[in-house]
């Protein structure tokens, strides 16, 4: 029940907290740049992440699409 | 090779062929190499991984996207392990060995996304195989912008269903695991070979991901994963000595539930023309593994399609609850931890550090290049990472100066 409350209430804060964010579309140059991506350079992100995940005990934070061991 | 051509001549086709009214950028292709190559005690481990994909957009509301990549992998990994305490008694015996492993794993996927407004949603599919792995992983994610697309939420589920092979054991050694034998090697895997057998792995993945612009210059994102595997989820190949005499297969737990979040802040200043990236991680799993890492990279304009980034990455994780580096030791921390045993350093407790750089260099001609390549971009990259272990040793031989190196190559090309 606590989980619940404690997501709900997370939940409510982030709908909250994004409206009050007032970036307008023509303030988005910067915003658009290569550089200022989360998921830039997708391809070469994914194979160093790849390795290292092999040579971890842990995981996520990035994507759930995968597959496969690769675990050597 | 012949694949991989086939594969751009298929893509340039469908650029080709796609409505005149979206030909503008309506393709790219990518294709990207690393190498990766770790020199710790004994395994000189060495990964070539070669790749190839595409994305065709032939109207505004659909993407649709294939890909391959492999690992070909050569190197040793430890066969058998032991600690100091056994390594003590027995200072005659080479209680470690390093197995040579040569391994191909192919990997081809395919998926597509679907846009309306300001709604999305992606499917996909990717089958992996191995000697001695298969995999075929389902994915399904949902993504909504909100607030003047200041806000984006993402959801996102995958499913896999995999397979391992492993050694038919002797008729009551599951029920005892002491008696496990480790796999020789994969002759015969995913056959009707006598002595060969297959154990499935189920994998549940969920991520929900939080997007948010804050200012001109500052966006943020918050991520969370869980994920929970069920199967068989040791290394077939890897013995332990756990006693007098006593060898067994690696026994870990059948089940495991994974929980990760993590934070991000990308924040740009326009004096110097670069981009301030921060990240850090937690993670937490059912086998007492707690980790965390924090990111930190730069990316600064050179000229003005030239760009390079420097980046440091720190990692910190404890050991799984039932990691000994000697099983036959007695007391903490050597000494049996329950019912389960393990030979990887990746659930022992360790620390690592990466630093690398990354050039960016895209060419842009006023005219399409050979007709239709509108763009070109180039990545180069290098990573260095050292990894520090707390516990883990080779039969009482601590494993100093463990390092591995990344080298990857990637070139775009959009039509």
């Amino acid at each position: 029940m606590r989980a619940i409350v404690l997501v709900f209430s997370l939940s409510l804060s982030i709908v909250t907290l994004s409206a009050c964010s007032t970036v307008k579309p023509q303030q988005r140059a910067i915003l658009a740049d290569p550089t200022m991506q989360f998921e830039a350079e997708p391809e070469e992100g994914a194979v160093r992440q790849h390795a290292l995940d092999n040579r971890e005990g842990s995981m996520g934070g990035a994507g759930v699409a995968g597959g496969g061991c690769g675990c050597n | 090779m012949q694949l991989t051509r086939l594969f751009a001549m298929a893509v340039v086709a469908a650029a080709a062929l796609a409505p005149a009214r979206a030909r503008a950028e309506v393709a790219d292709v990518n294709t990207t190499h690393s190498v990766f190559f770790e020199q710790p005690t004994r395994t000189k481990m060495f990964v070539y991984t070669p790749g190839v994909s595409a994305q065709v957009t032939p109207w505004d509301w659909l993407d649709v996207r294939a890909g391959w990549e492999a690992d070909v992998v050569s190197g040793a990994s430890v066969a058998v392990k032991a600690g100091p305490a056994y390594q003590a008694t027995h200072p005659a015996a080479d209680v470690i060995t390093a197995a040579s492993v040569h391994d191909l794993r192919n990997r081809a996927r395919g998926g597509f996304t679907l846009r309306k407004e300001a709604v999305s949603f992606t499917g996909g599919y990717s089958y992996s195989t191995e000697h001695d792995y298969r995999s075929h992983s389902f994915n399904v994610a949902a993504r909504t912008d909100t607030y003047d697309k200041n806000s984006q939420f993402e959801i996102a589920y995958a499913r896999n269903f995999d397979s391992v092979c492993d050694r038919t054991q002797v008729s009551d050694a599951s029920n005892v695991p002491v008696h496990l034998q480790a796999l020789e090697d994969s002759t015969g895997c995913f056959t009707s070979t006598a002595g060969r057998t297959t154990h499935s792995i189920a994998i549940d993945s969920f991520q929900g991901s939080w997007t948010q612009t804050w200012t001109p210059v500052l966006a943020t994102q918050l991520v969370y994963t869980a994920e929970i595997q069920n199967g068989f989820l040791s290394n077939p190949y890897r013995a332990v000595i756990i006693g007098e005499g006593l060898k067994a297969q690696e026994h870990h737990p059948g089940n495991r539930a994974r929980d990760a979040i993590a934070a991000r802040m990308h924040l740009y200043f326009r004096p110097i023309r670069a981009a301030l990236r921060l990240g850090v991680r937690g993670y937490y799993d059912t086998w007492d593994i707690k980790s965390f890492t924090g990111d930190v990279e730069l990316e600064k304009y050179i000229a003005d399609p030239f760009r390079v980034t420097f980046r440091g990455r720190f990692y910190k994780q404890s050991g799984a609850v039932f990691w000994s580096d000697d099983y036959t030791g007695g007391d903490r921390p050597l000494g049996p931890k329950g019912q389960y045993w393990s030979g990887d350093r990746e659930i022992s407790p360790f620390t690592s550090v990466l630093v690398g750089v990354r050039a960016i260099q895209t060419f842009a001609p006023q005219r399409p290049m050979l007709g239709i390549i509108s763009q070109l971009k180039l990545a180069l990259s290098g990573d260095v990472v050292q990894f520090k272990y707390d516990e883990y040793t080779l039969a009482g031989e601590p494993v100093t100066n463990a390092r591995a190196y990344i080298g990857t190559l990637s070139l775009t090309a959009i039509f």
